[in-house]
C-alpha cells in the first residue's frame, strides 16, 4: 500500500481552500485509523455535564463513517 | 459581515451535523466577525487536532484562542456573540448547537506560521502542528500513558508522516528541546513507533 498522499496536504505556508481540505478528509481519517481504533473520544470530561446535556447522553455529534467522508 | 449573510451561515452551522464540519464552520464564522473587531482567532487543542486529522477525537466543543495580544471588552463579546444569538459567555457560549470556549491568548512556541484552511465564511487559522505534535506526546507519557492520548497522539504523527500535514522537523526538534517540554527522547521514540508500524522512515530517528 503506497501510503504517501494523493490528496493535497495541510502546508506550512499559505494556506488550504476548503475544497482540497474536503478532498483531504478520508485519507487523513484512513490514515490514522492505520495506526489506532476509528473513534478515541474521551469516555470523560470535566465538561461532561453540558456535552451530555445538548447531545442527548453522548458528548458531542457522531463522526461520521469513513467512508462516508 | 451583512446581517443576511450571518443568518444564513448560522442556519448552516445549526443543521450541520458532520461534528467536524460543524466545527470548521463554526469557526470560520466567529474568525470573521472577531476579525472585523481586530481580533484574530486560533482553533487550538483537541478541535485542530480533528481539523488536522479527522481523527474522531473531539467532542463537542469548540476551542479558540486569540492570537492578537490583546481580547475584546466583555460588552463587545456580548453584542458579536449576540449576533449569533449565543448564550452564555463571557468565555463560553453555546451556539448553534455546540459549544464555543474562548481560553484566552494562545500559547506557541513555534516559529512556523499557523496553519490555514480557507472555509466557507473566512479563513480559520490552527495551532501550529509543531506545537501539538510535542504536546501530545509530553500528554501521553504526563497523564500515565493515557491509552486516549496515546491513540490521539499516534494518529496525529501518522497523518504527518504521510503528507497529509505538513510539519518542519527541525522544529520539532527545537520545541521537544525547550524547558517548556523537555520531551525529545520521547518524541523520537513516539515517532519511530508509529513511522514502524506503517513501516515507513522516521524523520526524527538519526541515521
Amino acid at each position: 500500500m503506497n501510503l504517501k498522499s494523493k490528496v493535497p496536504c495541510i502546508p506550512i505556508e499559505g494556506s488550504i481552500s476548503y475544497e482540497d481540505w474536503l478532498k483531504g478528509r478520508r485519507f487523513r481519517r484512513e490514515m490514522g485509523n492505520l495506526v489506532a481504533p476509528e473513534i478515541i473520544r474521551r469516555k470523560t470530561s470535566s465538561s461532561d455535564r453540558r456535552l451530555k446535556k445538548l447531545f442527548n447522553g453522548e458528548r458531542g455529534l457522531p463522526f461520521t463513517p469513513t467512508e462516508k467522508l | 459581515m451583512e446581517t443576511k449573510k450571518i443568518h444564513a451561515a448560522l442556519a448552516d452551522i445549526t443543521a450541520e451535523q458532520d461534528p467536524t464540519l460543524k466545527s470548521l464552520k463554526l469557526a470560520s464564522l466567529c474568525s470573521a466577525l472577531w476579525l472585523e473587531h481586530g481580533i484574530e482567532l486560533v482553533v487550538v487543542g483537541g478541535s485542530a487536532i480533528e481539523i488536522l486529522t479527522e481523527g474522531a477525537y473531539a467532542s463537542g466543543d469548540l476551542d479558540l484562542c486569540h492570537a492578537t495580544k490583546a481580547s475584546l471588552p466583555v460588552a463587545e463579546r456580548k453584542e458579536i456573540m449576540g449576533l449569533l444569538g449565543a448564550k452564555g459567555g463571557p468565555r463560553n457560549w453555546q451556539v448553534a448547537g455546540m459549544y464555543l470556549d474562548l481560553l484566552g491568548p494562545v500559547e506557541s512556541f513555534a516559529r512556523t506560521p499557523y496553519r490555514r484552511v480557507e472555509a466557507p465564511y473566512g479563513g480559520i487559522l490552527l495551532m501550529k502542528p509543531e506545537d501539538l505534535l510535542v504536546e501530545r506526546v509530553l500528554m501521553t507519557f504526563y497523564l500515565g500513558e493515557s491509552q486516549m492520548a496515546r491513540d490521539c497522539a499516534k494518529k496525529f504523527i501518522s497523518v504527518i508522516l504521510t503528507g497529509g500535514v505538513a510539519v518542519n522537523w527541525d522544529e520539532v526538534r527545537r520545541l521537544a528541546n525547550l524547558p517548556e517540554y523537555r520531551n525529545l527522547p520521547q518524541c523520537v521514540q513516539f515517532v519511530k513507533e508509529v513511522a514502524d508500524e506503517l513501516k515507513i522512515k522516521s524523520p526524527l530517528h538519526p541515521d
